[in-house]
């Protein structure tokens, strides 16, 4: 497949640029110069280990603020030895990221700049400040592109290739077709909530697009609950079933369609709920 | 989607606006500072920046000419200003890989990247090697290189998660048979009848080479408006080649989906479009046989659909 072959070559680079990193670690001689390339060099190597090509784990922040930080750091630190970095702040803004970071990422970005003056002389000072901003400007048109497309899709797209795994904001509109379907077809379908803890989610979410049928849809509603819209003529021992095998310890809750009225109010009742399956409008609990 | 890149053509042509500004600006100032013999590159790249300004003011897409043109100001510049500049040489080093990178697609960027390294050392170490200096220019193209790696990745991920059709209203051809085996699936465990109504439309292709993306357009548009307005919310319009579509009908039975085909043969035949005339769609019904599996189903449509497209 073209895109896990992309991956691996983004992995190759990574690490590349890690040993770079870690070759001139290796010939700065200031004891902090050192400590922040070796810094670098580990944080490539990590983000080269957790690559994954799905959207379930949007780089957390802190994350993406460290090489920002580091480049600052470094510039600041020694500057005649780094400048060479000074234009790799365009290229940063150029990596999907919140509003704020791209805004501390030029100021800092002016911040490193301004110190040069001494160094560089007036007319080279203001040659090359001009050309940064240039520069970054066109990084951020270039970012500008792909954030908007981004937005946009995420609201529709799945959330790894190929797993039937939907992110919530899916969910009402689903719940509307499939509620008209199931009546017009005489058929049972029920929405199956799943309160799990965050380091669980992610594999629980698995098992359920495993252990659903493909037409039966899973979303993540946000990192502590899952749904499923589950489609059966006989749906008590479906339930069942799916329930035993699926190994979830958490509160969960079956609503049938024909009686859902409020999502909000399902997940709000989900949140209050004991441990164990409880089935709404149905027999008793589980 | 056209707006979108419109809107960043026009940032571009902006940006190199800015460009041709700043060489004016440099010519400004070296005739004030009486350097005259300086004077006539940049006054020279100015005027082929403005070119390529008006490539990307006039054209939809971001132009790639413009985009090398701007790459050839910025290289001249840099390397006949560098070797007068005694100041810093590291920091000039920097710039021409983060320019190529930001102006050209990720392959052709590392590739002159790598290819211009010992012209840049040359140029700045008066012709000896600089070990350091290679280092740092070195990580700074390998560094660089991951951000558009990043872009690049997201790109893909967008596209192999996007259930839709790049170009019009419909499922993507993955996702349409992903949501078609589920469907037969679902047939399959509660009894339920099932129609794919295989659609072609011969006049694509023409469409867009006699008459342009907006003919090819309009047909694609008016196909997949007609077809959504006479079916119902759960049926499936799904693209699976360029001309070629399938409607997918749960739950209907066959004189259900042989009514469907009537009504839709019916609507697109009284359909004429301004360019490529009255509307030409060629359309089978496709269902499955008893016992059939989801592989064979779904190669017997696959031929369905081209002998369709053969006529």
């Amino acid at each position: 497949m073209q895109t896990k072959y992309k991956s691996l070559l983004l992995r190759g680079n990574l690490l590349i640029a890690a040993v770079l990193m870690a070759l001139l670690a290796t010939r700065t001689p200031s004891l902090t110069d050192t400590l922040l390339m070796w810094l670098a060099a580990a944080w490539l190597v990590i983000t080269a280990l957790l690559l994954t090509f799905d959207h379930r784990r949007p780089a957390t922040l802190p994350w993406q603020l460290l090489p920002i930080l580091l480049l600052a750091a470094l510039l600041w630190g020694e500057p005649g030895r780094h400048v060479t970095w000074l234009w790799a702040w365009a290229i940063l803004l150029m990596l999907p990221q919140p509003r704020w970071v791209l805004l501390l990422g030029s100021l800092l970005a002016l911040a490193t700049w301004w110190p040069l003056r001494d160094l560089l002389g007036l007319e080279q000072w203001v040659l090359s400040g001009l050309l940064l901003a240039a520069l970054m400007l066109l990084g951020l048109s270039r970012a500008l592109d792909l954030r908007a497309r981004r937005q946009s899709a995420l609201r529709r797209a799945r959330l790894v290739p190929g797993l039937p795994l939907w992110p919530g904001e899916r969910l009402p509109g689903d719940l509307t077709l499939e509620r008209k379907r199931s009546l017009r077809e005489g058929v049972h379908t029920e929405l199956l909530l799943l309160h799990v803890p965050r380091h669980r989610c992610w594999p629980l979410a698995q098992r359920l697009c495993r252990l659903t049928y493909r037409f039966e849809h899973c979303y993540q509603l946000d990192p502590t609950t899952l749904a499923a819209l589950l489609t059966s003529r006989n749906p008590d021992e479906r339930r069942e079933l799916l329930w035993r095998s699926l190994e979830a310890h958490g509160p969960a809750r079956a609503i049938p369609l024909a009686g859902l009225s409020s999502l909000d109010d399902e997940r709000r009742a989900l949140a209050r709920q004991p441990a164990g399956l409880r089935v709404i409008g149905g027999a008793s609990d589980a | 989607m056209h707006d979108r890149y419109r809107h960043s053509s026009r940032l571009f042509a902006l940006w190199h606006a800015g460009g041709v500004l700043l060489l004016l600006g440099m010519a400004l100032w070296l005739y004030l500072m009486g350097e005259y013999e300086r004077i006539p590159l940049p006054a020279a790249l100015s005027l082929l920046m403005m070119v390529a300004t008006l490539l990307n003011a006039t054209r939809e897409e971001h132009s790639r000419l413009a985009a090398y043109l701007a790459l050839i100001c910025g290289y001249l510049l840099i390397a006949v200003e560098l070797p007068r500049q005694s100041g810093l040489p590291a920091l000039w080093v920097g710039l021409p890989p983060v320019l190529t990178l930001l102006l050209l697609p990720l392959a052709p960027a590392m590739l002159l990247n790598l290819a211009l390294t010992p012209v840049w050392l040359a140029l700045l170490g008066n012709g000896q090697l600089d070990g350091q200096m290679l280092l740092g220019y070195l990580s700074l193209v390998a560094v660089a290189a991951l951000v558009p790696w990043e872009q690049a990745r997201q790109h893909a991920l967008l596209r192999a998660t996007d259930p839709r059709d790049a170009e019009c209203a419909t499922t993507g051809r993955e996702t349409l048979h992903e949501l078609l085996e589920s469907e037969v699936e679902r047939a399959g465990m509660l009894g339920q009848p099932l129609g794919v109504l295989l659609m072609h439309l011969p006049q694509l292709d023409m469409a867009g080479e006699q008459f342009g993306h907006g003919a090819r357009q309009a047909l694609l548009d008016t196909l997949c408006q007609a077809v959504s307005s006479r079916s119902r919310d759960h049926d499936i319009l799904g693209r699976e080649g360029p001309a070629d579509f399938w409607l997918v009908m749960p739950d209907t039975s066959e004189s259900g989906a042989l009514m469907v085909q009537h009504r839709l043969e019916q609507a697109l035949e009284q359909i004429t479009l301004m360019d490529t005339g009255p509307m030409d769609v060629r359309l089978r019904l496709c269902r499955p046989r008893a016992g059939e599996s989801w592989p064979r189903f779904e190669q017997r449509l696959e031929t369905c659909s081209r002998s369709l497209a053969d006529g």
